[in-house]
């Protein structure tokens, strides 16, 4: 479906899109919470760069 | 003899540009004036107005051949309405950017989606004044505070727009230190002001490699239309993280960002031609630019202030503010802020965060209006 071009439209569009924002931040900041495991993982030892 | 002499002269001066000067050039020769002064008298990032201020002068001296085809002025603007551009500048941005505050602090992410307020507030601003949705997108993306960005989603929406919309960003972005702290005041309470926040935690060299690559998929797995710009930031910050290419990181972050900058700025500069630039709609582009940035730092400060609350007061609102992107000017300004409120609150870091999530959301907003229009 077309978003029409209409302040209707406008308002849709501004909608979807400030709460997908949240959405997809939101998700981004799930996956920054699990980074401290990946230095389980192991360790780059920057002295030997 | 006497006819003659005046026949040449007349012929020398219509080579001139004098008879083709009207006094919209010279309100826009005033306007490059005053950018300039801001850039060099007041020091308003002048990486970016000095470049725009003289061109947009050049831009309005009628005989001048460096905005015509042929001229270097007039390459340089084909750098950006082909997209060249904006994805180089945004590989420099991410060699010299530490991603390592917005690891450390997951939550204050979300700051980066609070402060975005400003986006969809322009946007439909733009549509009740008669502008179709492609072009009111675009115009809201000013609230986005993202340089590159706005020029790059203007330029799939509604390129025509691209002198007055590109100008709008890039200003307001340099003005943010005059834009930002009085809302930021209005918002906040003295005691709030004064939070001192806790030392984010140690984020390891693992953590910031992996980074950009996780960044990279998940932006062209969800967002293909935004993913160019997204994924040579990250690009960018990967040569910076690994420690293995200095020269390359070293070069994306100094000699190619200054030649690309200053590409950017004379091809915008340019543009700002009286024919194009001196209308209505361009006066109505400025003002929901403002009404963006004034929505985005008063959303992003009122979303610091429920996570302070939600947090037992452990969030200095002001870093709020800092969520708009432009980077690091807001974060500065959050830092600057919170000094003059307590000269041994450093805020600079923990802003760092929501400013760095702030060009995430831009993209990512910018993202789901493409794929939403159609584009």
């Amino acid at each position: 479906m077309k978003i029409p071009d209409s302040i209707e439209g406008a308002a849709l569009l501004s909608i979807i899109d400030f709460f997908l924002s949240f959405i997809f931040i939101a998700g981004i900041g799930v996956i920054l919470y699990l980074f401290p495991l990946l230095n389980k993982l192991g360790e780059v030892k920057e002295d030997e760069f | 003899m006497y006819e003659q002499i005046a026949s040449l002269m007349n012929d020398l001066m219509l080579q001139t540009g004098l008879t083709e000067l009207w006094w919209g050039n010279i309100v826009m020769i005033v306007v490059g004036g005053i950018l300039l002064y801001l850039a060099i008298a007041k020091k308003y990032e002048p990486f970016l107005l000095v470049g725009i201020g003289l061109a947009c002068i050049i831009a309005n001296v009628p005989g001048s051949d460096l905005i015509k085809p042929g001229g270097l002025f007039h390459y340089a603007y084909q750098g950006v309405e082909l997209l060249i551009i904006p994805p180089l500048i945004f590989l420099g941005i991410g060699a010299m950017t530490d991603f390592g505050p917005m690891i450390a602090n997951p939550s204050l992410v979300i700051l980066g989606a609070a402060a975005h307020l400003g986006i969809f507030v322009a946007l439909i601003g733009a549509k009740l004044l008669g502008f179709t949705l492609a072009e009111s997108s675009a115009i809201g993306i000013i609230g986005g505070a993202d340089g590159p960005m706005a020029i790059y989603v203007t330029m799939k929406l509604a390129p025509h727009l691209l002198p007055q919309i590109s100008v709008a960003a890039y200003s307001y972005m340099a003005l943010m230190p005059l834009i930002q702290p009085p809302i930021m005041k209005l918002l906040t309470t003295k005691a709030e002001r004064n939070i001192i926040m806790e030392q984010p935690r140690y984020v390891s060299r693992l953590e910031k490699i992996v980074f950009p690559i996780v960044i990279s998929i998940i932006v062209n797995l969800f967002l293909p239309p935004v993913a160019p710009l997204i994924t040579m930031l990250m690009l960018g910050n990967l040569l910076k993280e690994c420690l293995l290419v200095d020269r390359l990181a070293e070069t994306a972050a100094n000699t190619l960002l200054n030649i690309v900058t200053l590409i950017l700025t004379v091809a915008i500069g340019s543009t700002m031609n009286a024919d194009l630039f001196l209308n209505f709609k361009t006066l109505l582009i400025i003002i929901l630019g403002l009404v963006a940035f004034v929505f985005g730092t008063a959303s992003g400060v009122i979303g610091a202030k429920i996570m302070n609350k939600l947090s037992g007061g452990k969030i200095n609102p002001l870093i709020g503010s800092a969520g708009i992107a432009s980077v690091p000017i807001a974060a500065r300004v959050s830092h600057v802020v919170g000094l003059q409120e307590n000269r041994y609150n450093f805020l600079i870091m923990h802003a760092m965060g929501p400013n760095l999530a702030g060009v995430f959301g831009t993209a990512i907003s910018g993202g789901i209006i493409l794929a939403l229009i159609g584009v």
